[in-house]
């Protein structure tokens, strides 16, 4: 998986930087004063660099929760970030994080204590929250700016499995039956009510899990705030230490499905759908609240394709206790994906008609509407479309 | 294959020079050059510059430096200017505080004593030793850290990183002296066994340069039907980088074949030229193109 270890030497005692060298004791292990020594320096080559990637431990310093950028669902109480890492383990050729960082070395941030401090401050004063840096927030708006329906649709308080509701929380039914779930009244909502934390943007929660065990610190001390919402963004199949714990319905793991021909194409290293799929299916039966991702879809996607990828996962999955179904289409801060193309000018997804709208690039779909409806009739097939919502927010070109 | 630097100057003017992928060594004294002559077939290619150097016409050159930070700085650039290096890799002897003789370590730091600045070079995930290293004006005779101590790797590492990017360049030293064998009882004429010994590492360090170096100049190399165009109507700088990501994307895309169509047709001007590109390009297959098992939409 990784071919070094660079630590911090303010993090050489920690007990996670201890167990992991412990863990990884045949890598070369090299210390080091700051992670940014070496990552994201100059001169860098992602793209090289994948190929031998290196595992860096260090402490998280400054702002460790981070608000999500305007324009996602909550405005007012409650969604935020945290990235515990920085980068991927795996090697999905359409991923942002290719053109956000030079380095594609992995960082462990391993003070999980202080993500947790920080989340709980965040807890106690939601309109304290510090603003973010406002490139930052470009790019994340840009990157995810899709998620803001997501965002609110899984912030819903939940008493139960699948179409939980609030009383504050109007659902209101837009065309085609896409659903976004927006409060009414920031006022209204208590401190900790509904407020969601992302773990997942800047890697996938759970692929390293074995090792960095961050479900496994993190999932207790939500369980611990029933309040407030935990979502494991993920492709992995690492779900071991999961299904050690007792469910909590606070906790969603949501993971990320494209067509099979996608998978087969651009997600490198990734577990195979039917593996994501038992994985899935056996949280789902111990009581985990489960979401699906169907993104990024790609303008070749046909909805034939997407049938047949639906149809997969309902029989596996249990449709009625779902939390939430999402379809997503690709896009990229356009200064991510002008790095991505310098890193992969040979590379046939960069090299289609794409589209840049408000700092975001898109590839061009000739009827992208009518595409995107026909998939969700389909997908509607299979699931409640007041489950579900589009990761759309509003840049798609309406041309039916 | 054309060798590329991240210097798009260089870049350019591999890209002319042919099917390249240069390896580039560098070492700071002749002793230390002797044994990679012999395994390389190297022969010296100008006896009486200020840096010797040597290649063997298959892609490997090798630079005498001299001691010193700056000597090795020099001579990477010396020896740039002659054979643009798609990977770089520095050999010597070195000090070190703890390592038997004879132990070959690949630098994963590097630590410029004179200004506390340090290096990364990348790791290679070959299943080599391998130490921290400290670049000292002159020769350590105290040991005091338990790291490998040399006198150039530190201008070379700069120097090199400029020109290319830093996971092509790399960093090998074999120890030759330590507290228990110091420098003092250490003869030159062990520096050819030192390195000798160490012929398998090296071979493997150099195929590992050698392989990346090839895969990064593939993956930026520019199709033929570029140069015709080059030959054949006069571009401007701008016109010339936008026609070369032009020419990319139609082999990305599967498209070679009619971009050789393209390019044996006559245009009045070179803007009516980029115009055809673009259109044909506007009307490529989606994403997955015939590599695709999806049907498009």
């Amino acid at each position: 998986m990784f071919s070094a270890i660079y630590f911090e030497s303010a993090v050489r005692d920690h007990p996670r930087t201890r167990a992991i060298l412990r863990r990884y004791r045949d890598l070369p292990q090299i210390e080091c004063g700051r992670y940014s020594e070496i990552f994201n320096r100059k001169s860098q080559n992602f793209r090289l660099q994948k190929e031998n990637s290196a595992l860096i431990l260090a402490r998280k310093h400054g702002r460790k929760v981070l608000p999500a950028p305007g324009g996602y669902g909550f405005d007012a109480a409650g969604s935020h970030y945290f990235s515990h890492m920085l980068n991927c383990i795996y090697d999905c050729r359409y991923c942002f994080l290719q053109g956000m960082y030079r380095s594609a070395h992995c960082v462990l941030f391993v003070n999980y204590e202080d993500f947790a401090d920080a989340i709980e401050r965040t807890l106690s004063h939601p309109k304290e929250h510090p603003k973010e840096h406002p490139k930052e927030d470009t790019h994340r708006k840009s990157c995810h700016s899709a998620r803001s329906r997501r965002i609110s649709s899984s912030a819903l308080p939940m008493r139960s499995f699948g179409f939980a509701q609030d009383d504050r929380v109007g659902r209101q039914a837009q065309d085609n039956g896409v659903v976004a779930h927006l409060p009414t009244d920031a006022g209204e909502v208590a401190p900790d009510a509904g407020q969601v934390f992302y773990s997942g943007y800047d890697c996938d929660s759970l692929a390293f899990e074995p090792a960095s065990g961050f479900a496994e610190y993190f999932v207790p001390w939500f369980a611990a705030r029933p309040r407030a919402v935990l979502e494991l963004r993920t492709k992995s199949t690492q779900i071991g230490g999961l299904l050690k714990q007792e469910p909590i319905q606070n906790c969603i793991i949501a993971m990320s499905f494209t067509t099979a021909a996608a998978a087969a194409r651009w997600e490198h290293g990734v577990p195979a759908i039917e593996k994501r799929l038992a994985a899935l299916g056996r949280l789902q039966e111990a009581g985990w609240p489960v979401a699906l991702r169907f993104e990024p879809l790609l303008p070749d996607t046909s909805p034939d394709a997407c049938r047949e990828l639906f149809e997969l996962v309902f029989s596996r999955l249990d449709s009625r206790w779902l939390h939430s179904v999402s379809i997503g289409l690709f896009r990229m801060p356009a200064d991510y994906f002008r790095n991505t193309l310098r890193i992969y000018p040979d590379e046939a997804l960069f090299a289609r008609e794409t589209r840049t709208r408000n700092g975001v690039t898109s590839l061009r779909h000739p009827h992208e509407e009518a595409w995107l409806r026909q998939i969700e009739t389909a997908l509607f097939r299979h699931i409640d479309p007041k489950n579900y919502y589009r990761c759309a927010d509003g840049e798609t070109d309406r041309e039916n | 294959m054309a060798c590329m630097s991240v210097m798009s100057e260089n870049r350019s003017r591999s890209a002319e020079k042919g099917n390249e992928v240069n390896v580039n060594l560098v070492v700071a004294h002749r002793l230390e050059a002797e044994r990679l002559i012999q395994w390389f077939g190297l022969s010296e290619i100008s006896p009486r510059a200020e840096f010797p150097w040597f290649g063997n016409g298959e892609g490997l050159s090798l630079v005498v430096t001299g001691s010193g930070a700056g000597r090795a700085a020099a001579g990477v650039r010396h020896l740039h200017e002659r054979r643009p290096g798609c990977a770089w890799l520095n050999i010597g002897i070195a000090g070190h505080g703890s390592a038997a003789v004879g132990t070959g370590l690949l630098i994963h730091r590097i630590e410029d004593r004179s200004t506390g600045k340090r290096h990364w070079p990348s790791p290679t995930g070959l299943k080599l030793p391998h130490g921290n290293l400290i670049t000292v004006s002159k020769a350590e005779t105290e040991y005091a850290e338990d790291a490998a101590y040399d006198m150039e790797a530190a201008g070379f590492f700069t120097a090199a990183s400029r020109l290319i990017v830093s996971d092509l360049v790399l960093v090998y030293k074999i120890v030759s002296d330590n507290p228990k064998h110091p420098l003092a009882s250490f003869r030159r004429g062990q520096v050819p066994s030192l390195i000798g010994a160490r012929d398998s590492e090296i071979r493997a360090l150099v195929t590992h340069l050698r392989e990346r170096g090839a895969r990064f100049a593939h993956w930026r190399s520019l199709p033929a039907e570029y140069q015709q165009l080059l030959e054949k109507y006069h571009f401007s700088v701008t016109r010339k980088a936008a026609l070369g990501k032009l020419c990319r994307r139609f082999t990305a895309l599967g498209m070679g074949p009619r971009l050789t169509v393209l390019v044996s047709k006559r245009y009045h001007s070179t803007a009516v030229l980029m115009a055809a590109l673009e259109d044909e390009l506007a009307g490529a297959l989606p994403v997955g193109g015939k590599g695709s098992n999806e049907p498009a939409f």
